[in-house]
């Protein structure tokens, strides 16, 4: 038996992944790219990199620029910076929708079963059978530029939110599918009988029993899925489907690119060394955390 | 719910022997059946039904124990649910405090779950992992309005003091806790909302034999404190012989013997009692008695064998009990002893 206050789970993952040096240095990255974004956000003493001065483009590092200017006399480095903005944002913004929707259907197909089960499995297995990069770019292309009116506001789908919502609307099959078993799974358990012998309500039973009891994998499923939505919108980018307006890695890739036959390789490099070192703690941290937070899953992919 | 059939309810003798045998019931079990629906194919059309309860008679004893026996999956655990109407009846009546269980409105039955409660099989699964033992206990009186704050602070340590748990394990979770404890914590939850009658679904068959006399002794004080009647559910004869004061032996979805429980071990009417009887082993060493053997295996209860559903495994079986289905009748004994057996006297 252990010590006299115990721990629920959050703090016992926690203290787990404490121990992990490797996790800790990860999250580090994490809270670091987190706090460039914010900065870039804020733009308090956030340099003026993007004055252009076309007298002084493709320059190799300095003092001055680091990492240089690219085409436009642009310094590297902080556009690097700024892109760290718009690919935290999109992904936040997408994994937020897609947990949000795929937890609710899930959820919701899971408990009440028949044919809302019915209806909510053939939706998703409908949007399974068609290959993500093509779905994606389908919404995307639908999205983008459309304008409408809700409740009275009037929106505008520029780049960016095209992109949120098409990450999100396509992304929550895999958690919708994860957490429609393991309601199913808690639905028939003892202590939801007990609950409704005891006459605790429908929504009672949703809300503090079985999102309580499946919402780790809504977590897990978040922070491993978040890598995946920075790189869609990299390629979204590259595919000229996504960010036009705004500075970001994807729009980094795809103008350094052409400068690489001259050379000129600081752009690309410098775009593709901050994905693959976001990348890196992501998946780490996210493995160490489903790793602490449900032990049975270690190893599984998701 | 779903009427198959309509059928008078109370009918025949058996009802005039279980009012022999429980003068004073608590709760009145009438021709119960709960069938579930098979379905194939792409229709989904039903094409069968199991008949997991087919037609049960009992009343429970105020402030005693009806024990009800059998072996897995002769539909003792369903009896016990849809009494509680956690899985709907298919037909039949269910009287709480003569007050018809099954034609009470949603608010009403939540009302009436006051009155009765459950207490679970399995120690695991039976307490939600995500929450304090102080919130699983403090559920039942939060959900009913009937206590709040600092209040149910109090009523949740002294409920937890009663079952034989320290109060400062409010703050714990379900996993820190052994099996036993974990019973107790189940045991706590059923007696926050004072419910006059308990249905005990196998509360001791997933714990230690040490454990059991500990859950049993406790089960029993509360009982004679609180003068709680119990519905007790086990397939185990030998723990239920000194708890229950009235024992009714399942078979298939139907009762096949009742008695008051001494009568019923010194003096078994049914074959299938008898065996069950022989497999219990003997706390005497050198006494052994002849095991009856049971062959084969329980047959489906969606194709129930015709004539007695016993007869292929009866060790006792004429070519009559292939024709004809036995009732309830009165047996040689104590007055109120029935059997469905049309060998035995």
């Amino acid at each position: 038996m252990p010590s006299q206050r115990s721990a629920n789970q959050w703090v016992e993952a926690w203290r787990r992944m404490r121990r992990q040096r490797l996790t800790m240095f990860c999250l580090a990255i994490i809270v670091l790219y987190i706090g460039l974004a914010i900065w870039a956000f804020t733009g308090v003493g956030f340099p003026d990199w993007d004055k252009g001065d076309y007298t002084r483009n493709n320059e190799g590092c300095s003092l001055q620029h680091w990492l240089g200017t690219d085409i436009q006399g642009q310094d590297i480095l902080f556009q690097t910076i700024y892109g760290t903005r718009v690919a935290l944002t999109v992904a936040t913004v997408a994994a937020l929708l897609a947990a949000v929707i795929g937890t609710v259907l899930g959820t919701v197909a899971g408990f009440f079963g028949g044919i809302i089960d019915e209806l909510i499995t053939w939706l998703y297995s409908t949007l399974a059978s068609i290959p993500g990069i093509l779905l994606l770019m389908a919404f995307a292309f639908v999205l983008k530029d459309k304008q409408f009116d809700l409740f009275g506001w009037h929106f505008r789908l520029t780049g960016i939110n095209a992109v949120y919502l098409a990450l999100g609307l396509t992304g929550w099959v895999g958690l919708c599918r994860l957490i429609r078993g393991e309601v199913i799974k808690h639905r028939d358990r003892d202590y939801i009988v007990a609950a409704r012998a005891i006459g605790v309500s429908n929504s009672r039973i949703l809300f503090r029993y079985l999102i309580p009891n499946v919402f780790h994998l809504v977590i897990i499923t978040f922070s491993l899925s978040f890598v995946g939505y920075i790189h869609a919108e990299v390629i979204l980018t590259y595919l000229g489907l996504g960010v036009v307006d705004v500075p970001s890695w994807g729009k980094m890739i795809r103008d350094g690119g052409q400068e690489l036959a001259k050379g000129h390789w600081q752009q690309l490099t410098a775009a593709a060394v901050a994905i693959f070192i976001i990348s890196y703690a992501l998946h780490i941290f996210g493995d160490a955390l489903r790793d602490a937070l449900d032990p049975k899953l270690r190893g599984e992919g998701i | 719910m779903t009427q198959v059939a309509e059928q008078p309810v109370a009918t025949g003798p058996s009802a005039d022997y279980i009012r022999q045998l429980v003068p004073d019931p608590i709760l009145t079990v009438r021709d119960l059946k709960t069938w579930f629906p098979v379905r194939r194919g792409v229709l989904r059309r039903t094409v069968a039904h199991v008949k997991a309860v087919d037609g049960v008679n009992f009343n429970v004893p105020r402030g005693q124990t009806l024990g009800l026996v059998g072996e897995s999956g002769c539909g003792k655990t369903t009896v016990g649910r849809t009494i509680l109407r956690l899985i709907p009846a298919t037909s039949g009546e269910v009287r709480f405090n003569d007050t018809p269980l099954f034609e009470l409105g949603r608010g009403e039955m939540r009302r009436m779950r006051r009155n009765m409660q459950i207490i679970f099989q399995d120690p695991v699964s039976s307490l939600n992992p995500r929450m304090t033992v102080g919130a699983i206990v403090g559920e039942p009186l939060r959900v009913h309005g009937m206590a709040s704050g600092s209040e149910l602070a109090d009523r949740v340590e002294s409920l937890l003091k009663r079952v034989g748990l320290s109060p400062e394990y409010r703050r714990r979770y379900p996993h820190e806790f052994s099996g036993g404890q974990r019973q107790r914590i189940g045991i706590a939850r059923a007696l926050a909302l004072e419910p006059e009658l308990i249905i005990c679904d196998e509360p001791v068959s997933a714990l230690d034999v040490s454990i059991q006399s500990q859950i049993l002794n406790l089960l029993g004080d509360l009982q004679d404190e609180l003068g709680l009647s119990y519905l007790f559910i086990a397939h185990n004869l030998a723990v239920i012989e000194h708890f229950c004061d009235v024992v009714a032996v399942m078979y298939l979805g139907r009762i096949v013997e009742m008695a008051s429980a001494a009568e019923l071990y010194d003096n078994p009417r049914h074959p299938y009692t008898m065996a069950l009887l022989s497999a219990a082993p003997h706390p005497m060493p050198g006494r052994k008695s002849e095991r009856i053997i049971l062959r084969g295996e329980v047959p489906s209860p969606m194709n129930p064998p015709g004539g007695c559903p016993f007869h292929p495994r009866c060790h006792m079986a004429q070519p009559r009990c292939g024709e004809q289905v036995p009732q309830l009748e009165p047996k040689a004994g104590q007055d109120g002893h029935v059997a469905a057996c049309l060998v035995t006297e």
